[in-house]
């Protein structure tokens, strides 16, 4: 799964910050949302510790050393309906406009986030030739330690092959387990009483 | 999402809500609500609005559950809950999957041999709900009314006073076998079938787990402990 974002608004507004983060862990669950009404009271906190930056155009300007080595991460809260088309490097989220136009914006600033770099799809749910061999068994209806002792592996391997097993396929079950060894042809629909 | 109360119009309700529909049913509720709030339709089925509101928001809503309040209900109220569901899975939900089911391993191509063994975990599975739906009737319930019959002619004031413990939710095997269907369909299907049909047979086994969960959420964690609170009293 998706580590949380760690985000800190940096707003003095109250119902700004509470909007923001209830859009937040609505739509780009998981966050962790710290708010600051002040840039000072950030600057304790330490800034780098997080991931992105909510605040408003007074403290950004009055903070450039900090914000603008961050204009990636960090997004401005302007009180205004559209984007008013003057270029600009920086994320705005324009408060007056309506949600989901909001909602918009913010996805642009966590475009990066979304871009299925970490999960690599491939590879993934393979089962290995031992968790091959460990399922086999399993599906016949024996218990643990005998799988043990047939593969000459130790109980806690098999435990852990069992577990890999499970997280591989979803399938929690015995019999969840058998049919998907049948529909896969790992064991053959004769050899198993259902 | 928001609970619902008393003065809400049940129509309102139900139409945002359409889940609720076996759920209203189960108490006797049929469509053709009009504009009556919950409270008045209550009054008419001479229903315990209360008792009827928390199943209602404890089905709509994972994180709510009530529990001390849960605990306040009678127990004939809470086997008689249980006993309505067990029969709507029986009557309805198992023999609704089954019809779609049925359609979908017939109509897809034929020599697709992970539809029949679909088929045949559903069967697998339904014999398990039966079996716990069978024993429900036969012992659990009655056992438990009876310890209810034994304290009233106790003393009928001690079952106030009952000193609940709280419920442990157990690794249900039923909830456990229905996520597997679901998964092996989501991740594992292959071959050709058809698509609308599997839609529908992965729509109606969705909407028994969801069923299922608030169920076993009750039983587990409400009924029994409740149970053995009363075996406490009895002895």
């Amino acid at each position: 799964m998706h580590r949380s974002k760690r985000i800190a608004l940096i707003l003095p507004d109250t119902l700004q910050s509470l909007g923001l983060v209830s859009l937040l862990t609505d739509y780009f669950a998981p966050v962790e949302v710290t708010y600051f009404p002040t840039f000072e009271a950030l600057g304790t906190a330490g800034g780098d510790s997080f991931d992105y930056f909510f605040t408003n155009a007074d403290t950004m300007v009055l903070n450039t050393d900090f914000f603008l080595p961050r204009r990636g991460k960090t997004a401005i809260l302007i009180d205004n309906t559209e984007e008013t088309g003057a270029l600009s490097s920086t994320n705005r989220i324009t408060t007056r406009s309506t949600q989901e136009v909001i909602i918009e914006q913010l996805q642009e600033l966590f475009t990066n986030d979304y871009a299925a770099n970490g999960l690599s799809a491939e590879n993934n749910k393979e089962l290995s030739t031992r968790e091959t061999d460990v399922l086999q068994q399993i599906v016949k209806g024996i218990t643990n330690k005998e799988i043990a002792d047939k593969l000459n592996i130790s109980l806690n391997t098999v435990l852990t092959h069992r577990k890999n097993i499970t997280a591989k396929l979803g399938i929690k079950t015995v019999s969840g387990l058998t049919f998907y060894a049948i529909m896969n042809g790992i064991i053959s629909g004769d050899e198993i009483e259902l | 999402m928001p609970l619902v109360y008393p003065n809400m119009r049940l129509s309102e309700v139900v139409e945002e809500h359409p889940s609720l529909i076996p759920v209203i049913n189960r108490f006797g509720i049929r469509l053709g609500l009009g504009d009556k709030t919950v409270k008045t339709i209550c009054d008419e089925h001479a229903l315990d609005t209360d008792f009827l509101l928390t199943m209602i928001n404890t089905f709509l809503n994972e994180e709510y559950f009530p529990e001390k309040k849960l605990q306040t209900f009678h127990a004939s109220q809470i086997i008689d809950y249980l006993r309505k569901t067990n029969q709507y899975y029986q009557r309805h939900q198992l023999p609704n999957i089954e019809r779609h089911l049925t359609s979908f391993i017939t109509m897809s191509v034929p020599g697709n041999n992970t539809l029949g063994l679909i088929g045949r975990f559903f069967s697998s599975f339904k014999e398990e709900l039966t079996a716990r739906i069978r024993q429900d009737e036969e012992s659990c319930f009655p056992y438990c009314m009876s310890l209810c019959e034994q304290l009233r002619e106790a003393n009928a004031e001690t079952i106030d006073g009952l000193q609940i413990p709280t419920g442990q939710q157990a690794d249900d095997p039923i909830e456990a076998l229905l996520n597997d269907l679901k998964n092996i369909m989501v991740k594992h299907l292959s071959g050709e079938y058809d698509e609308n049909l599997c839609y529908a047979v992965f729509f109606a086994i969705a909407s028994l787990e969801k069923d299922i969960k608030q169920h076993n959420r009750i039983r587990y964690r409400i009924l029994n402990p409740m149970v053995s609170a009363m075996e406490r009293l009895c002895q």
